[in-house]
Order: C-alpha cells, then sequence, then structure tokens
C-alpha cells in the first residue's frame, strides 16, 4: 500500500508572511526607532554577518557557528539526560503501581516550582557556568516526558497486554515487545516537548556566566544595546529548534508505523 | 493414565466490588475436554462464562479449585491456550503478518518458516494480499480473522474464543463460523468457545454447556447430535428447532 506523501502546509505561510509585512511597514514609515526594532532588511544583514563574518555590522561578526554548536551541546546533553530519567522513571511508573505510588507524589512536588525558580539554587550548587546550563535544561526537559511516559505506558489497554501474554510473551520481553511499542506515540509527544523545553531553558541557563553560546549572546548584546543581534539570536534559535524537532520527529517516525499516519501532532 | 485435555475440578470465583461486597463469580464449577473437541459455554451475560474463559486462559486465579491441562496445572498464560478476544487486540504497529508471527517469534521459530507458516495461515483465513496491511487499514471482520490466525498458527493445545464473533454482524458471523469449522477440519485443535448465541452454539460445537448465573453455576451439558459435515447448513436439518427450543428454555428459565 502506498504511503501518502506529507504536503507542505501553504496556509501556514499567510500569518508569518503578514508579520512579517507589518514589521517592514512599522520600520518603514511607522516611525519605530532602530535601537527597539531594526528593520527586516537590516536584521537580514546581521544574520548573513553573523554567520558568514563578511560585513563586520556588529562585534559578534562571523561567529554564529561556534556559538551555535556550544548550544547545541548543552541542549543535546540536557535533553538526552532529562530523556534517561524521564524514560526510565516513566515506564517503571507506568508498569509497576507500586513504583508510581512511591516517586509521582515528590515528582509532581517538584514539578510546581518554576524553572526560573531554580536558578540561584543552581548558581550555590553548581556554580557559574556549565553545571548549572545543564542542570536546568535537564531539570525542566524531564518532565514532559517523564508525565507522558507514564500516561503512554499505564494507558495501554488490559486486552492487548493479555494478546502478548497468551501468545508468549512474559516479563521484560512483554515490555519490550508490547508495552513500549503501544506507548511509544505518547512517549514521542514528551521527547517533543521535552526538547521544545530545553530549548526554552536553554537561554535561561546562559544568561549566567557563559562566555560561548546563542544564549550568551542574547544577553551580551542586550547589555551592548545591540537590539539586531539578539533579534538575529532568536531567529537562530526558533529555527534550529524547529529543525532538531523535525528531526526528532523524523526519528520517532521511523520507528513507530503507527505515527506515520500522522496522527499526532503535527 | 493419561490425562489428555481439559479438566476443570469445583472451580470457584469471587470478585470484589467496589462499595467492598463481593459478587460470586463461579460455583463449584466442573468441566472437561477431550482433545479435538469444540464446546460451547452458552449462557446469559453475567452468568460467569468470561470468568472462567480468563481462569483457564490464565489470567486470573481461582478464588478455589484448580484448572489442568493435559494433566499440568495452569498458572499463568501461555501460548499453549491461546485466546481469540471479542475486540481483535491486534498490535496496530504490526502489519497482519507481523501478527500473525508475533507467537512463532516468541516460541523461536526461524524468520523462513514463520514467513511461510503466517503467509499460509492468512491465506486460509482469506487475507491473502493483505499481509502487509496494518489494523487500521482492515476493517473490523478482517481484524477478527487475523486474530484468529495468529492464535491457530501457533497450534495451541487449547484454543479460547471469548464471545470472538458477538461485535460482528449477522452475515459476517455466519462466515466466520464455517471458518472456524475449516480451521477445526484441517487441524482438530481443542476448542472452547465462550458465546450467547444459541444457534452459534449449536453450529459449531460438539458440546454445550449451559451456564445460570447468581452465581455462575453449570445448569446442563447436552450433545449436539449433529455430524460435524453438516454444520453448513442447519436450518433445514431435522432436530435443529427442537434443540435450539430445548436449550432457549434451559437457558432462560430458572
Amino acid at each position: 500500500m502506498k504511503r501518502r506523501r506529507i504536503r507542505f502546509d501553504t496556509v501556514g505561510l499567510i500569518l508569518p508572511a503578514l508579520v512579517l509585512l507589518l514589521w517592514f511597514a512599522v520600520t518603514a514609515w511607522g516611525g519605530m526607532p532602530e535601537y527597539k526594532l531594526p528593520s527586516p532588511q537590516k536584521l537580514l544583514y546581521v544574520l548573513a554577518d553573523f554567520a558568514t563574518g563578511r560585513l563586520g555590522i556588529t562585534p559578534y561578526s562571523g561567529t554564529l557557528w561556534g556559538h551555535l554548536f556550544h548550544s547545541l551541546r548543552r541542549v543535546a546533553g540536557g535533553f538526552a539526560l532529562a530523556a534517561a530519567c524521564g524514560l526510565a522513571l516513566g515506564f517503571l511508573s507506568g508498569r509497576i503501581p507500586l513504583a508510581r505510588r512511591l516517586v509521582d507524589p515528590l515528582i509532581h512536588l517538584v514539578r510546581t516550582i518554576p524553572g526560573i525558580g531554580w536558578l540561584p539554587v543552581a548558581i550555590v550548587w553548581f556554580g557559574i557556568g556549565e553545571g548549572n546550563t545543564l542542570f536546568l535544561i535537564a531539570l525542566a526537559s524531564f518532565f514532559p516526558i517523564y508525565l507522558n511516559t507514564v500516561h503512554g505506558t499505564s494507558q495501554v489497554p488490559e486486552v492487548t497486554l493479555r494478546a502478548g501474554q497468551m501468545l508468549g510473551a512474559k516479563g521484560f520481553t512483554l515490555f519490550r515487545t508490547v508495552v513500549l511499542p503501544a506507548a511509544f506515540p505518547d512517549v514521542a509527544v514528551g521527547l517533543r516537548l521535552g526538547l521544545g523545553v530545553a530549548w526554552a531553558y536553554l537561554v535561561l541557563g546562559e544568561v549566567t556566566g557563559v562566555t560561548e553560546g546563542l544564549g550568551a549572546v542574547m544577553t551580551d548584546g542586550r547589555m551592548l544595546g545591540h537590539v539586531d543581534i539578539v533579534l538575529a539570536t532568536m531567529i537562530v534559535i526558533a529555527c534550529v529548534g524547529k529543525l532538531t524537532d523535525w528531526l526528532l520527529l523524523a526519528a520517532c517516525r521511523a520507528v513507530c508505523p503507527q505515527m506515520r499516519r500522522g496522527r499526532d501532532v503535527p | 493414565m493419561s490425562e489428555q485435555g481439559l479438566s476443570v475440578s469445583e472451580v470457584c470465583q469471587t470478585f470484589r466490588n467496589e462499595n467492598g461486597t463481593h459478587t460470586e463469580a463461579l460455583d463449584n464449577i466442573c468441566l472437561t475436554i477431550r482433545p479435538g473437541e469444540i464446546v460451547s459455554l452458552l449462557g446469559p451475560s453475567g452468568s460467569g462464562k468470561s470468568s472462567l474463559l480468563n481462569i483457564i486462559a490464565g489470567f486470573d486465579a481461582p478464588v478455589s479449585g484448580e484448572v489442568r491441562l493435559d494433566g499440568e496445572r495452569i498458572t499463568g498464560p501461555s501460548a499453549q491456550r491461546c485466546v481469540v478476544f471479542q475486540t481483535p487486540a491486534l498490535f496496530e504497529w504490526l502489519t497482519a503478518r507481523e501478527n500473525v508471527t508475533f507467537g512463532l517469534k516468541r516460541s523461536r521459530v526461524p524468520p523462513a518458516r514463520r514467513r511461510e507458516e503466517a503467509g499460509e495461515m492468512l491465506r486460509l483465513v482469506g487475507l491473502d494480499g493483505f499481509e502487509d496491511s496494518y489494523p487500521h487499514e482492515l476493517s473490523g471482520g478482517m481484524q477478527q480473522r487475523v486474530a484468529l490466525a495468529r492464535a491457530f498458527v501457533l497450534h495451541p493445545r487449547l484454543l479460547l474464543m471469548d464471545e470472538p464473533f458477538a461485535a460482528l454482524d449477522a452475515q459476517l458471523r455466519y462466515l466466520m463460523q464455517s471458518l472456524l469449522l475449516k480451521l477445526w477440519k484441517k487441524r482438530g485443535q481443542t476448542i472452547l468457545f465462550v458465546t450467547h448465541d444459541v444457534e452459534e452454539a449449536i453450529r459449531i460445537s460438539h458440546r454445550v454447556v449451559i451456564f445460570e448465573r447468581r452465581p455462575g453455576r453449570i445448569r446442563e451439558e447436552l450433545t449436539v447430535p449433529f455430524p460435524m459435515e453438516r454444520r453448513g447448513e442447519l436450518l433445514g436439518e431435522p432436530g435443529f428447532q427442537a434443540l435450539r427450543e430445548q436449550i432457549q428454555r434451559l437457558m432462560f428459565t430458572l
């Protein structure tokens, strides 16, 4: 049976195009001062310079890739840590009621503390620099991964589990061949949410004490009054974030046939 | 002495209700099934037939009594006692063929033979051409045929079927009954079949065990006198109407 290819939805371009138009209009004729909101064209030049270093417009000329590398490194590290803990605890809690009763209350308690509230403590514990950034990213990313994994795992229908059992699957084999694939769509949602949160907390984490990274550029840029570079960095984060999400989604779809139907979150 | 077949001895089952009281689902059930027999458990809902099936399948443990298959005590689910449920309960992430090979894989059958046997089985149930379809691409009847195939392919010592055709329309149900008989003719499977449909029970079984409820008990056991070759068209068979009425009377009077 042929699978329909995913078509690019042009309707999704309408609103961004309108925003772009409005932005251009406001900066060209609306009397918007450049220190508040540079024009789209200016931003394009700044971005190009950021990436290639050819124009020498800002102090950050050509440094995009270096900063991007460090940010990606941190996101990957924090996300991996969050995924390892979130998946492991999530599967345990989802399958073993006692584990859930033990672990859930504490997790939900900790979850209510907003990520920003952890910043001071993170600095005290891990100092200023890599440690606290990684901690914040991992902490924030953990919760959606854990919650969705628990949900997916515990929602596997009893009859599906029994089907696996009567066909000869027991214990870990039952988990690997039935529970895991059945729960996977939910697990994938959790991973995607977690990745999105990881990017969000990257900036928070990079705000203090790191000299390399996109978040650091944003903080530095703001302090020097370079709004253009701040906005340019935001655009980079948005684009790279979307790219990593797409990669994660593609990986999930490759592993799980159910998700290819397009029933999951687009 | 070889104890072949299924033997259910004095099985009792109770369930705890939400308000703390207990419901006696099964009271002192004794039943034997000989190898190669098709036996129906027939009764109104709440008579404990599915509870008994779950005990025999190994999903639940009885409060008292024991069940043995070929002399061995049943302690949990096993590929020797495959189940066809009321819903197909297929694995959504696997194709029809992969669903059928699932059990074979667990029994460590080599890949080439797995593929061959699954293909043959799917052909037998009339699904050749659909081996690589996913469950959501198949109709309810087709999914149930895959469920039949994946249970049959393992040649279990006992095949348990829990109202497997109840969710299908009358025509499809009839076709599935014929399919079951056809598969049985090929393999001589021992089958325990739970249903609340009197005609279905008569049509496919050697013996019909009639349950009553509150608490679940065996009311009566009847042998269906018609030879298996003539089960294809029973409506014209002399004695069919009489048997059906007799069973209905047993089921619907106290």
